[in-house]
């Protein structure tokens, strides 16, 4: 089940502009669509929309959380085997390898080299087999302190 | 239902320029899986008996996993499939890097191409749009050059295959290249690509490729990571070498543990075996005609695994493998890194060519990947032709003033330069040593090993009679990454399947028994082809799965993946039904199986002299009826019969 944009749209484009996989259509001012066959379930739209008036895929109202407060993936070095796998899941690309750090472990481990890009989907997360991955969010000078969730997928 | 697999093809007529989406049934994935075993099915009913496979009624496949992306590891192998140029029989090759979930996440399983385009064109998919573009401008530029041009118009979503300047020239022996440099090398497929002027596959999409129980697979994962971090202390790799040696001198062999071969690949990657193989017989030397005593230690510590890491800064894993045997290496000279030269490619450009330059090693080995041609074909090629060049059949006024004398590392490059231009003595070789001899004439032929046309890999059937079978036997001809007695060992497949013979842990035999041509053996060659047709279909990396199947659970992901709940033996069936039509799609193209046997020189016919593999002869026909019995084909003919194709359902 794909997401839904409901009637309180105002049609600001925030989503449109946000979505990694080029499902959402619609005129500026004018209320917006998903289009569920290329709907990939990431919750950007829901987590972005002013109006709250994105569904989720079982049909609940997405809360808008403020892009600061998204949860990012925290890599636990130990556990990760390299597999590329969070990489490949990414929709935005924004996990890469870093350079492996003298000669002693040549394999490369996953980063996050564009904070910026990442939506906090937490496919990630989700998608490694060996639990490598935390989404963490981000700790706030006016927040109680750093929570620890797991995305949905 | 989530399954694992997306259910849909993309059928792509490059003469009329259209595109079209196609569901495949749930039955047909029940029957032949995803991968290669898909390709068969439908290749075997669309392309038409005695078509030209560089002709429009060819179809050139490029096919994802079923595991591919489902969270199991191993699954990044994408296979490409069509009839082969080189050997008129089924053609398919087998490649790792990123290429493969790139399929999956354009919504796909397989991407097929029949017809030929008027101008050079290239595919571009995303999630909404599917278009062929102009691809003039990329036109005879290098597989590395083009994919990276590309990469820079579409972004590190976009995942790329290609073919260099080999494909473009229709030579026989080139391949498709993705992530700079890894090549689905084998069978010639990157000329069917070119001659349907398709110079890239781009694929640009996001969509998700969703098991039925992720969180079975990912436990299945887990326990399979295990065995992957087990690693075996390995010491220097002359160690390794030695141990080769220690084989070559004791009377009988030890079944092996994938465990050993994880490490050796974990450590230095396929060429762990440099050393090892011409010491104990595994590589074949000098064009076949040479032994370890014409590659002593002292020679091949030219391609000393310790060596080749000393210049490797990063390892490279294929997608969702966390083994990692592959490596980024820095070189000097023209390009600054390079893959880490494999195995296959160290032998047949080093021992088989009698070739002591390390450097070169690099050097030819980015250059073939840059061309996008077979180093295991053009390294054999080499050594044929400089054999010829030994007795006089070549002269230096024929190769163009090159000197082909054994070794002779400048000859070797300036040949293989000549080969990817088809320019005078190159353009007789760039279609490898088989059609090579024809052109030459003068009983050239005598030097060529080959099985079907196609060049056989560095693994000696004198060695391990099994290797010597399956390039004779597979209905892609020549092909290594199948079966042997040691990859049967190691695949410990019987722990799993019911009525196959097991193996002690490390059990010791002596090294005649191999040679004997049992029915045993036999139904363990057939073991391993009907399981590789099982991998092939999954997508899994065939030295994953060497690790045995108990820890690298393919059937157990398969079920958790797909909800299908089915035995071992039940997998092996469908292995079956692959290699079978397969095998009838030969049939239907004309071919005799009984031409694929490998030649003489390569079976011990006479058997050598000295060396690891003196006095070794392969019982080829004994054992060539036999496996074909295995699978009810007609034991005389290898022809399938009437009664294997109605069992398996085959039409």
């Amino acid at each position: 089940m794909p997401y839904t944009i409901t009637d309180t749209c105002n049609g600001c484009g925030a989503c449109k502009r946000l979505c990694p996989a080029g499902a959402i259509s619609g005129e500026k001012k004018a209320m917006h669509a998903v289009d569920g066959a290329l709907c990939i379930e990431c919750g950007a739209c829901g987590r972005v929309c002013p109006k709250e008036a994105v569904l989720d895929a079982s049909g609940k109202r997405c809360a808008m959380i403020r892009r600061s407060l998204w949860s990012r993936p925290s890599f636990e070095r130990k556990t990760c085997m390299s597999c590329n796998i969070c990489i490949d899941e990414c929709p935005v690309n924004c996990i890469t390898l870093a350079e492996p750090v003298g000669r002693k472990d040549l394999h490369g481990y996953p980063y996050i080299k564009n904070e910026k890009a990442c939506i906090g989907c937490g496919f990630c997360a989700v998608s490694c087999p060996v639990d490598a991955i935390t989404m963490i969010v981000p700790e706030q000078k006016d927040a109680q302190g750093p929570g620890e969730t797991r995305a949905a997928g | 239902m989530n399954r694992g697999y997306m259910g849909k093809i993309l059928n792509v007529d490059l003469s009329k320029g259209e595109v079209a989406e196609e569901l495949i049934p749930d039955e047909v994935y029940q029957k032949y899986l995803s991968g290669t075993g898909l390709a068969a099915y439908i290749l075997y009913e669309r392309i038409p008996a005695g078509a030209d496979p560089l002709g429009p009624d060819n179809i050139l496949a490029f096919m994802s996993g079923l595991l591919t992306g489902t969270g199991s590891l191993f699954s990044g192998r994408w296979m490409v499939a069509g009839k082969s140029p080189l050997t008129g029989t089924w053609g398919d090759a087998n490649c790792g890097g990123t290429f493969s979930p790139a399929i999956k996440r354009c919504g796909f399983d397989g991407i097929l191409f029949t017809g030929i385009s008027e101008k050079p064109v290239y595919l571009y998919v995303s999630n909404s749009k599917i278009e062929l573009r102009d691809a003039s401008a990329l036109w005879g530029r290098d597989a590395i050059e083009t994919e990276e041009a590309l990469q820079e118009q579409y972004g590190p979503n976009a995942r790329i295959a290609v073919i260099g300047p080999s494909g473009e020239k229709l030579s026989l022996i080139s391949g498709i290249c993705n992530d700079r440099g890894r090549i689905a090398a084998r069978s010639g497929l990157g000329a069917v690509m070119g001659s349907k002027r398709l110079k890239a596959v781009v694929l640009d999409g996001r969509k998700r490729i969703v098991p039925y129980d992720q969180e079975a697979v990912h436990k299945l994962s887990r326990k399979c990571n295990w065995w992957v971090r087990l690693q075996l202390p390995l010491g220097p790799s002359i160690g390794v070498g030695l141990l080769g040696a220690l084989l070559r001198i004791l009377p009988t062999a030890m079944a092996m543990d994938g465990v050993i071969y994880k490490s050796i690949l974990r450590q230095w990657g396929t060429g762990g075996l440099n050393q090892m193989s011409p010491e104990w017989g595994d590589s074949p030397i000098k064009n076949w005609k040479g032994s370890s005593v014409d590659w002593p230690l002292k020679r091949s510590g030219s391609a000393d695994p310790d060596k080749i890491k000393e210049t490797e800064f990063i390892k490279y894993h294929c997608y969702s493998c966390p083994l990692g045997c592959g490596g980024k290496c820095s070189m000097t000279g023209k390009y600054s890194e390079t893959h880490k030269p494999e195995y296959e490619s160290v032998l047949a450009l080093g021992g088989l060519c009698m070739n002591e330059d390390t450097d070169s090693l690099f050097s030819l080995n980015e250059m073939l990947n840059r061309a996008g041609m077979d180093t295991i074909s053009a390294g054999a090629t080499v050594a044929f032709a400089m054999e010829l060049y030994e007795k006089g059949i070549l002269t230096r006024e024929q190769t163009g003033g090159i000197d082909l004398t054994w070794g002779n590392t400048s000859g070797i490059a300036a040949l293989i330069q000549k080969m990817i231009d088809r320019e005078g003595i190159g353009d007789v070789l760039a279609d490898g040593s088989k059609l090579a001899a024809e052109r030459i004439g003068k009983g050239a032929h005598e030097y060529t090993v080959h099985a079907g046309g196609q060049e056989p890999a560095m693994h000696d059937g004198r060695q391990d009679p099994g290797f010597a079978l399956h390039y004779s036997v597979e209905p892609t001809p020549g092909r290594h990454t199948i079966g042997s007695q040691i990859y049967y060992e190691m695949y410990q497949l019987w722990k799993k399947v019911k009525g196959l013979p097991g193996k002690l842990p490390f059990q010791i035999y002596t090294k005649n028994s191999k040679f004997k041509g049992t029915v045993k053996q036999a139904l363990e060659t057939a073991a391993c082809s009907k399981y590789m047709n099982v991998i092939n279909g999954a997508g899994l990396c065939m030295f994953g799965c060497f690790l045995g199947v108990t820890r690298t659970p393919t059937f157990d992901w398969l079920n958790a993946a797909t909800g299908w709940n089915r035995k071992p033996e039940e997998y092996m069936e469908i292995g079956e039904r692959i290699q079978t039509i397969k095998q009838a799609f030969n049939i239907r193209q004309g071919v005799d199986p009984r031409r694929n046997r490998l030649s003489a020189r390569g079976l011990g016919t006479p058997p050598q002299s000295e060396g690891a593999n003196r006095n070794r002869t392969v019982p080829i026909e004994k054992m060539m009826s036999q496996y074909w019995e295995q699978f009810n084909w007609d034991p005389q003919t290898g022809r399938p019969t009437e009664k294997a194709l109605s069992k398996l359902g085959i039409g």
